[in-house]
């Protein structure tokens, strides 16, 4: 059953997921397009991903998600990361103008890089810390929030939580809001193309303030207080 | 004063607490940025935690391109609290 379950979600629903993102970005293309307006990309990205996120509860053993409330303004969002789903799973708050930070090779992925590009994310790889301040400024101008997974790639499932996110929320002075992502990395792990059935849950927690955290090494403590209370809500829920 | 084996215990007891790498990984020949993936800003929290933990001003002297590995840090160390203690 576990096998015929398996061969369903990679080959019907794993399917369905890239007709979806194909589909969709060429027919939306040409308004995109002629709009050229990033805050419309990322509100398209937005519903891509809700879709996906979708596709992920079918193949699920069951997806939940606790929100805490969100902070009034833009904030930094910070999550752990072990599947390449978890790009994905962060719509299922209902942020829908977000810009990513993230690796390079994901912006020469066909289609995906052309509407990163579009949609504004910054390629962490390729971007200077000052440019990439800069960058943030603006698009928290827009009143986006933007998404970074300190970890910096999906090897190392408990990987130490860099500090340049929260170095880029004290420097714009922008709460940080933590979120946890429980199950994608046994529902499709790094460097896996079969995607097993998992019981996903999704977590934000309140919001921290970089004010509670002074001194030349602020973002550092600050990086190691969000990753112990990501990390220890993942550990509880991987022992259940 | 400090010899060179209380520098590298030191150094690698803070590089541990404060950047979560084990005792395998803290060899001599490891590539600051290679080997222990240490980014820019990584580097200039670790030079405020050195400064921290030894009491010296590292970061006027102290030059990212030619601090490669673990073992030119310790150096580096070690020449900056000989030459303070003179």
């Amino acid at each position: 059953m576990e096998r015929l379950r398996i061969c369903f979600n990679t080959v019907f629903l794993g399917g369905t997921a890239l007709v979806w993102l194909a589909v969709s970005t060429l027919l939306a293309a040409p308004f995109l397009l002629i709009l050229r307006r990033d805050s419309a990309v990322r509100k398209f990205v937005y519903i891509q991903s809700r879709g996906i996120v979708f596709l992920i509860r079918l193949a699920s053993k069951g997806l939940r998600v606790e929100k805490a409330p969100r902070p009034e303004g833009s904030c930094v969002i910070v999550a752990n990361h072990a599947s390449a789903l978890d790009l994905y799973t962060i719509s299922a708050f209902g942020f829908d103008n977000v810009i990513y930070v993230t690796k390079g090779w994901v912006f020469r992925l066909p289609f995906f890089g052309y509407v990163m590009n579009a949609a504004g994310y910054i390629d962490a790889e390729k971007t200077s810390p000052q440019k990439m301040l800069d960058l943030c400024k603006k698009a928290v101008e827009k009143g986006c929030d933007v998404v970074l997974f300190p970890q910096g790639s999906r090897k190392d499932p408990y990987a130490r939580f860099k500090s340049g996110a929260f170095y880029l929320a004290e420097q714009l002075q922008l709460p940080v809001l933590p979120v946890a992502i429980v199950g994608t990395q046994k529902m499709l792990p790094a460097g896996e193309w079969k995607i097993k059935p998992a019981r996903i849950k999704l977590k934000s927690f309140p919001v921290m303030s970089p004010k509670d955290y002074t001194g030349e090494l602020g973002h550092l403590r600050m990086a190691q207080d969000v990753k112990k209370q990501i990390m220890d809500f993942v550990n509880k829920e991987n022992e259940k | 004063m400090i010899t060179r084996e209380e520098i590298i215990k030191q150094t690698n007891e803070a590089l541990k607490k404060e950047f979560e790498f084990t005792d395998e990984q803290l060899v001599p020949s490891a590539h600051l940025k290679e080997d222990l993936g240490l980014d820019s800003l990584d580097a200039v929290d670790m030079v405020v935690v050195l400064e921290q933990k030894f009491g010296v001003t590292l970061r006027q002297g102290y030059d990212w391109r030619s601090i490669a590995t673990l073992n030119d840090l310790y150096n580096f160390i070690e020449k900056l609290a000989h030459t303070s203690n003179q």
